[in-house]
């Protein structure tokens, strides 16, 4: 248990250090919060702004964060080490995801609070089912992340497929621009992105109390594939 | 004295190559023990398979009696170990990774005693990225020891290091080697090997080209020095 808080804050320390999570993980989602916030007439504008936004920190540690430091900590030969030890690099990918699941979930408490201090944010929808929804998609969208350190052979690999996925991911399924703003087309192309469901669920629990069952099943059979494939293929080394 | 380490038949291939073949080894409680070969003559793989980070095709492998594949857990609480690489999550400091290090043993030393000795103390806030190459492989060896080991595997702790590095380095496996440490070493350095190692073994492609010490196996290729030795060992195949 000590080892496993020892890293874990060592994990937190070094994403500061780092940076790069915190300004698209943190920075990133709060000033947009704070923009969006500003353009929104209606609470349902807002409430729809919130709960996509909310999401940008989940999207930033499950498919770069995660994936990019199980995949240098293989290639540096750190996952390795920890087989030579009394513990297993169990430990460590267990600490990362812990890390990524607290930053992501403090990025989406950030985002709510300004939604709500500043600019009166009230969701129609339960805030604990909101809360359940939140979890769901995190987890979901981790697991396409570990999918990716699994089957990605070097970190340069893995830095291109997690930048391929990230970004059109990003920009296109409403976590940035609102998707009602898209053409018609780029609104059915989206419904590829997994975090598209993801905001849909957030979206539907926040305006109108209920959970989308289309995307949940969606985004649950894509979970149980990746960590499947990543339970088979995944490497210490 | 104990025997420590005993590999029997080691074979290891990857797809059509043959790594390691049929590799006898016995280390001695309280020796250092040189495995000695040129690039890609399968001394790492030998470590790999030794330590159970990779699995033999063959042989049997013992480390202080057990099979390190089948008790990893409980044996390596008396192994410390030094890979090639440094293998540190890049950007922690000296300090956090001596913490996570202590934490992982049982009965584990006074890692900032141990820590002053080698004159890191006021290197506990750097980033190990940023020591020295000297630093950087005295910490190997102190997070090595972390656990009190019976056994410790360093592969080329000195390479890319200064003479004098080298040197304090050398000071430091020899104070272990007091304390009843036993060191299994890998090098490239044949001035390092004759003055640590009690017994040496040279491999090329996987296979064994001689043993003895290191006073032996000059005298036995009619050499001046163990380098002269080494370069006919491994260039002519004179055994």
């Amino acid at each position: 248990m000590k080892t496993l808080r020892l890293l874990y804050m060592a994990e937190v320390k070094l994403s500061v250090r780092e940076m790069s999570s915190v300004i698209f993980g943190i920075l990133l989602p709060v000033g947009l919060m704070g923009l969006m916030g500003m353009f929104a007439d209606t609470q349902l504008e807002l409430i729809r702004a919130f709960a996509a936004i909310a999401t940008i920190g989940l999207v930033s540690t499950g498919i770069m964060s995660l994936p990019l430091s199980l995949s240098s900590y293989r290639e540096k030969k750190v996952l390795k080490r920890y087989k030579v030890t009394p513990i297993s690099p169990t430990h460590l990918l267990a600490a990362h995801v812990l890390h990524c699941f607290s930053l992501s979930t403090l990025s989406m408490v950030l985002v709510f609070l300004v939604a709500w201090l500043g600019f009166g944010l009230e969701i129609v929808g339960s805030l604990w089912l909101f809360l359940g929804g939140y979890v769901f998609v995190m987890i979901a969208i981790h697991s396409i992340g570990m999918l990716v350190a699994s089957v990605s052979p070097r970190e340069k690999t893995t830095g291109a497929i997690s930048s391929a996925l990230f970004f059109p991911m990003f920009l296109l399924s409403g976590a940035t621009i609102p998707l009602t703003i898209l053409p018609e087309f780029m609104q059915t192309l989206a419904q590829i992105f997994p975090l598209t469901h993801g905001i849909t669920i957030l979206t539907d629990i926040a305006t109108i109390n209920e959970f989308n069952t289309v995307s949940f099943l969606i985004l649950f059979v894509l979970t149980g594939i990746c960590l499947m494939i990543s339970v088979k293929t995944f490497k210490w080394e | 004295m104990g025997e420590v380490i005993r590999v029997s038949g080691l074979t290891k291939r990857f797809g059509q190559k043959i790594a390691v073949q049929d590799l006898h080894l016995s280390v001695r409680a309280g020796s250092i023990f040189g495995l000695l070969g040129s690039n890609g003559a399968g001394k790492s793989t030998t470590i790999d398979c030794m330590l159970g980070t990779e699995r033999a095709d063959a042989g049997e492998i013992r480390i202080l009696g057990t099979d390190p594949r089948a008790n990893r857990r409980s044996l390596f609480q008396h192994v410390g170990v030094q890979f090639q690489e440094s293998a540190f999550q890049s950007g922690l400091k000296v300090r956090e990774i001596c913490e996570i290090t202590h934490s992982l043993y049982e009965n584990p030393i006074d890692w900032q005693k141990t820590v002053a000795e080698f004159e890191l103390s006021d290197k506990l806030k750097t980033t190990i990225s940023d020591l020295s190459g000297g630093e950087r492989q005295k910490l190997c060896i102190l997070l090595a020891m972390m656990g009190r080991p019976k056994v410790i595997f360093l592969d080329e702790l000195t390479t890319g290091l200064d003479p004098v590095a080298r040197r304090d380095i050398w000071q430091t496996l020899l104070r272990l080697k007091q304390t009843g440490v036993t060191l299994f070493l890998t090098s490239h350095y044949m001035d390092e090997v004759e003055k640590l190692c009690d017994e040496i073994l040279v491999i090329k492609g996987g296979k064994e080209l001689i043993r003895g010490t290191a006073a032996d196996v000059v005298h036995r290729t009619d050499s001046e020095n163990m380098d002269e030795a080494f370069v006919k060992l491994v260039e002519e195949g004179i055994r």
